[in-house]
């Protein structure tokens, strides 16, 4: 499973993007289990967000959702923290 | 569970105009009150945040009409807990890097400062941006009727952002890698706030040139409120947004530069700062709402052009157009460059005749590349 993130806005209005490949990792199953709960919270057009927050996009294997801050799920803020954090 | 949350945000998380002018988020008031409790309950904050707001604002709503009823209170009054008119009615909150807004209340209006120099540093900023307002542009509060002013601090964990949610301002810790404290700025706090008086007066549709102008106006009075608190002049000020904020590994100075739009860093790890200065580097892109960090370059730049031309404190006379403009009741939400451009040589003209300053504002605009009518 390919998860990628790209984080856009902000107050400083700089892009974030990363990728994290779970084949082969010891922990897919909970990378899976995450990104299918965030996907499926999420929205197939772009949520209008509110000033200088931050927007979204999460792709799981070619499929495509959208969310904004501050009205992420739980599931959604985590999948995004360790993708950015733990991704390339 | 997915679908309740789905038709909730669906339905729920509209915009809409409030009663007195502003715009701020709608959220649903016909869902019965057991409901939203249970909501309110939720583990999720797509569930839940709707709920608990509209819990709120309900309890607000009964408890005016309740006073409406009992003294004969105007029904329309934001000022819910008396602040005498002309001074400000701060609270500070602290998300103890949790996400759930507005936190806990950490410092009220007139309290002393305690140990934690975020809040501290939201208060005194909140206090910088108010007093701007009033005494130089004579507006109580962000929508001119005193209404309290509300900050979350230490919101979530390295949280490289500051934002405005339409009701109160969010300021993350940054992850001290690339990004400090947002509090740290006071440009940024004022930033914060313009975006609160620019709801309640042009609301300015955040997308494509009205969204840079929203993002520009929110700039320009951070600027003032920073030049304001150290009492520098047009020529003293440094013209940055942001400055402090970045990491000290970081290659920059700040986030934004209004004097020279495009400089304010070059980082392996940040990229440059993509700001143009003028319409010839105008970005199209449908990325960060039709670049609203972005080209809110081009009206910086004119601006810091206007204002250094006139020289002196810039809040007196460039920072009076711009405001007159914001507040004047013409300019459209889905404003265009040339729209507020035209718009404020008409401000200069109305407010100071044939003179210095629509000279100034005229060749700003003429330099920065964009047409006025």
């Amino acid at each position: 499973m390919r998860i990628q993130v790209r984080r856009t806005g902000g107050f400083a209005g700089i892009e974030r993007q990363a990728e994290v490949d779970t084949s082969g990792r010891a922990d897919a199953s909970e990378w899976h289990a995450l990104a299918e709960r965030a996907l499926a919270a999420g929205r197939t057009t772009p949520p209008a967000g509110v000033p200088d927050g931050f927007s979204y996009t999460i792709t799981v294997d070619g499929r495509t959702v959208h969310c904004a801050d501050p009205e992420l799920t739980e599931e959604q803020r985590a999948l995004i923290r360790r993708v950015l954090k733990e991704g390339a | 569970m997915v679908a309740v949350s789905d038709r909730l945000v669906t339905e729920c998380n509209g915009s809409g105009m409030t009663t007195n002018g502003g715009h701020r988020p709608v959220f649903c008031t016909i869902v019965p009150p057991h409901v939203l409790d249970r909501l309110s309950q939720a583990g999720d904050p797509l569930v839940h945040g709707p709920a608990r707001r509209t819990l709120r604002r309900d309890a607000y709503e009964r408890t005016q009409r309740r006073l409406t009823t009992v003294v004969g209170a105007p029904a329309l009054t934001t000022r819910a807990a008396a602040a005498e008119p002309g001074t400000p009615q701060r609270t500070v909150y602290d998300a103890g890097h949790g996400t759930d807004l507005p936190g806990e209340k950490a410092r009220g209006e007139g309290e002393e400062p305690g140990q934690d120099a975020t809040v501290n540093r939201a208060y005194a900023g909140l206090g910088a941006t108010f007093e701007l307002f009033l005494k130089e542009f004579g507006r109580d509060s962000i929508d001119g009727s005193g209404l309290p002013l509300d900050a979350t601090v230490h919101y979530d964990q390295d949280y490289n952002n500051a934002f405005w949610n339409g009701e109160q301002m969010v300021f993350g810790d940054g992850d001290g890698e690339i990004f400090l404290d947002f509090t740290v700025a006071v440009d940024v706090i004022g930033h914060e706030l313009a975006h609160g008086v620019t709801q309640y007066t042009a609301n300015l549709d955040y997308f494509g040139q009205s969204g840079a102008l929203n993002e520009s106006v929110s700039d320009v009075f951070g600027a003032l409120i920073k030049q304001y608190t150290l009492g520098q002049t047009a020529e003293e000020a440094d013209w940055l947004i942001g400055a402090g904020l970045l990491a000290p590994r970081v290659t920059g100075v700040a986030l934004r530069s209004m004097k020279e739009p495009g400089t304010a860093y070059d980082d392996d790890v940040l990229g440059k700062d993509p700001q143009p200065a003028t319409m010839d580097d105008y970005v199209r892109t449908g990325r960060d709402n039709g670049g609203v960090h972005i080209n809110s370059g081009i009206p910086n730049h004119a601006f810091y052009l206007a204002a250094t031309t006139l020289g002196g404190h810039a809040w007196e006379r460039a920072g009076q157009i711009w405001y007159d403009v914001l507040t004047g009741g013409e300019l459209d939400q889905d404003a265009q460059f040339t729209d507020f451009a035209t718009l404020t040589l008409k401000a200069a003209r109305a407010r100071y005749g044939e003179g210095a300053e629509l000279n100034a504002v005229t060749k700003a605009w003429e330099r920065v590349g964009v047409r006025t009518l």
